[in-house]
């Protein structure tokens, strides 16, 4: 983008990353994060990717000081983080909830003025908002009106108003139809490309393969991978597709070979060995036609399931 | 050349800006923020008072006190007449002498008598309702003979008629004046303090008291506790606690709702005032008002005293079904200030005027009564100003402790062992 934005006070860009450094947090006997380290560069769409009870919720709370740290430090842009860093973040907490009674303006505008907008630029970028996904003509509704899907919306539009320095959200797109998943990934390119460091989290893999540009894989409280999707590919073992004209179960015997699946003349393998695919052709072309031979691009979901084992 | 202005100008415009010149360094610094706990506190009003059962509550309750005031008017302009049956002539006689007497007790009671020429008639107008009773005369005195109870005034006069009649034809038979026999009878009822105020009436006014005091507390307490948890709840605290301190969110809480529950009893107290001006205590109004403004000012203090206890009871919780567990220490309080408010006399209510809380409905009773020194309220108001700056601090500390806790309810003694 050639339109970046300017801090008002130091006339730099406002280009900050968010990073966590050695995090931990103990509930009692039990360790729910354990020395989390990585970095949320800024200007990109940072997955956060885990199973249930890996520990992604209790890392974000910590990051937006709503828990108290056991151990490590979350730095902004070099330094550790302060309140006054933290008010300049959207947040989105994993369990959804607003005032069920309030009108959707009413408490935008609200949340927004603690943050310190004024209650005009609070309500237009409220509506603004609203426009975008779709729900202009329904502000003036209880939030209990709602649909759950729509609830969502308005959270998200709590987290994105006001032009945060950064965002964290945990699970922003669980509970949205394909067609709000992709108003939402717009709207969160959007503040990339301002500059600002987003984190989300999610467990739907294949919507993170889309959107990410870079990947967090945490696993029973520890960091397990992180780079690019692409990085995280090269790093995993590559696989290949067999096809043969008989049954495939020899391959089991080769050395250098590791068999992931064989269903008779379909065989899903990882060469670990240099010279094995050689060796495999070989002993395939002896035995009768070789229909297919082709390497296969891990899914997020294969790497994942890797990295967590 | 257009552009040769923006070039000379530009230069001066960034020396005004640099840091040090008298120019506020940039726009955001320089406006006027609002301060967080006014955000949340003028949300707390907002909400509640377009909230539909708080406006119908409100205004039924002014509707009942109005009514208590427009009953007493209609009552005390109210005139009666009761119609009494006699059959014998000195029976008229005898209703004329209880007319003039009832009508000096009571100008707005008149008797009348209705002459009628048998027993049956007579009792057919009383069994018809046409007449109170029917008067009749028997052996050696008067027999007063009704469908169902006989009127209390009625009753008196008709029996101080008969009284006075007898006596005066048993003067005569003796050859003696009434006067000469009545004198020495009468009794002066007098006390030490002058004019007292009526015990009756104190005791309604302390009722009255405790009862606003034990509906306001009860439910803003409520009222807090449950905006505190339905945040938790939701998780919108952890949005807020990312935006403005704790502190500020709790002090928004607790004085928004400070100002409605203050608005309110306000309001009642007024309405209430202007109602019994118009019953027949409006001499002891003067009294009233003083002992009225007194208890809004104990009120104030005592409602702020527990609201942050109420806060906290909220940030215990965990789910709306919590909170009846952790606001029972303070409705429990609340029920024992209630019922120590009729149940304590004497040296009981002395000591209830001084113990904070209690002394919200006590000591205006006790002002009202009469029986308190100058300086008592105000001591009194100090030890209660000292116990809601206590519950103040530690109301705030657990509030922040447990507030992001979502593991569940807390009990009082987790929180206080919590660390922040």
């Amino acid at each position: 983008m050639t339109t970046q934005d300017m801090s008002p006070q130091t006339g730099r860009p406002e280009w900050t990353d968010l990073e966590v450094r050695g995090l931990r947090r103990d509930f009692g006997e039990v360790r729910a994060v354990d020395g989390v380290s990585f970095r949320v560069p800024a200007g990109a769409l940072t997955g956060f990717v885990g199973g249930n009870g890996a520990g992604k919720t209790t890392t974000m709370r910590m990051v937006m000081g709503v828990l108290s740290i056991t151990a490590g430090e979350v730095l902004w842009g070099g330094r550790p983080i302060t309140q006054a860093d933290r008010r300049q973040l959207g947040y989105m907490p994993e369990e959804r909830g607003l005032y069920p009674k309030q009108p959707v303006l009413d408490q935008l505008i609200y949340l927004g003025r603690l943050r310190g907008m004024s209650t005009a630029q609070a309500r237009t970028s409220v509506m603004s908002h609203l426009e975008r996904l779709g729900l202009a003509d329904r502000s003036r509704e209880h939030v209990e009106k709602l649909s759950l899907g729509n609830q969502q919306r308005v959270q998200i539009i709590a987290a994105l108003m006001g032009r945060p320095r950064g965002l964290v959200l945990d699970e922003p797109f669980s509970g949205l139809d394909p067609e709000a998943v992709d108003s939402m990934a717009d709207l969160l390119r959007e503040h990339t490309s301002r500059g600002v460091p987003v984190l989300f989290s999610s467990h739907q893999l294949d919507l993170v393969e889309r959107l990410c540009e870079h990947l967090v894989v945490l696993a029973r409280g520890k960091v397990v991978s992180t780079g690019t999707p692409e990085q995280l590919r090269s790093a995993s073992v590559a696989r290949h597709r067999l096809v043969l004209s008989g049954d495939a179960g020899w391959v089991r015997d080769l050395a250098g070979i590791h068999t992931v699946d064989i269903d008779g003349g379909v065989a899903l393998l990882e060469l670990l060995d240099p010279g094995a695919e050689r060796a495999l052709l070989t002993e395939a072309l002896r035995r009768g036609e070789v229909h297919e031979f082709s390497p296969q691009r891990p899914s997020l979901a294969q790497i994942y399931r890797e990295v967590t084992a | 050349m257009t552009t040769t202005q923006p070039t000379a100008t530009a230069p001066q415009q960034g020396a005004a800006g640099l840091p040090g010149s008298s120019q506020p360094p940039d726009g955001e610094a320089g406006a006027y923020e609002t301060p967080a706990w006014l955000i949340v506190a003028t949300r707390e009003v907002v909400v509640r008072v377009t909230n539909r059962a708080f406006i119908v509550s409100t205004l039924l309750t002014i509707a009942l006190i109005a009514g208590f005031g427009a009953f007493s008017l209609w009552q005390s302009s109210r005139t009666t007449t009761y119609t009494v049956a006699v059959t014998a002539p000195e029976g008229s006689a005898i209703v004329t002498q209880a007319a003039a007497a009832a009508h000096q007790a009571d100008a707005k009671v008149t008797i009348e008598a209705r002459q009628l020429s048998d027993d049956s008639a007579a009792r057919a107008l009383v069994e018809s309702g046409d007449a109170a009773v029917w008067l009749h005369g028997g052996d050696g005195g008067w027999t007063v003979t009704s469908a169902d109870e006989v009127p209390v005034a009625l009753g008196t006069a008709l029996e101080g008629a008969v009284r006075a009649d007898a006596l005066a034809a048993n003067a005569a038979a003796v050859g003696a004046s009434v006067d000469s026999l009545e004198r020495g009878t009468t009794v002066t009822v007098a006390r030490f303090d002058g004019s007292p105020i009526e015990e009756g009436f104190v005791k309604v006014a302390t009722f009255a008291f405790a009862l606003l005091f034990l509906m306001a507390a009860m439910m803003f307490g409520q009222q807090i506790a449950a905006s505190v948890v339905e945040e938790k709840q939701s998780r919108l605290v952890e949005i807020i606690a990312t935006a403005i301190p704790l502190r500020q969110l709790l002090a928004g809480k607790v004085g928004g709702n400070s100002v409605i529950a203050l608005g309110q009893v306000v309001l009642f107290a007024a309405v209430g005032l202007v109602a019994v001006s118009f019953s027949e205590w409006s001499a002891l109004l003067p009294a009233l008002s003083v002992a009225v403004v007194w208890f809004v000012l104990y009120f104030v203090i005592g409602f702020f005293a527990l609201a942050c206890l109420f806060a906290v009871a909220g940030a215990l919780a965990s789910r709306m079904e919590d909170l009846q567990s952790t606001t029972s220490p303070m409705t429990t309080a609340l029920m024992l200030v209630y019922f120590a408010s009729f149940g304590v006399s004497g040296t009981g209510a002395v000591i209830a005027s001084y113990v904070p809380i209690a002394s919200v409905v006590s000591m205006p009773a006790r002002i009202l009564a009469g029986d308190t020194a100058w300086w008592e309220p105000i001591v009194s108001l100090g030890i209660m100003a000292a116990f809601a700056a206590v519950t103040v601090l530690i109301g705030e500390k657990i509030y922040r402790r447990s507030l992001l806790q979502t593991r569940g309810r807390l009990s009082w003694r987790e929180a206080f062992r919590t660390p922040e």
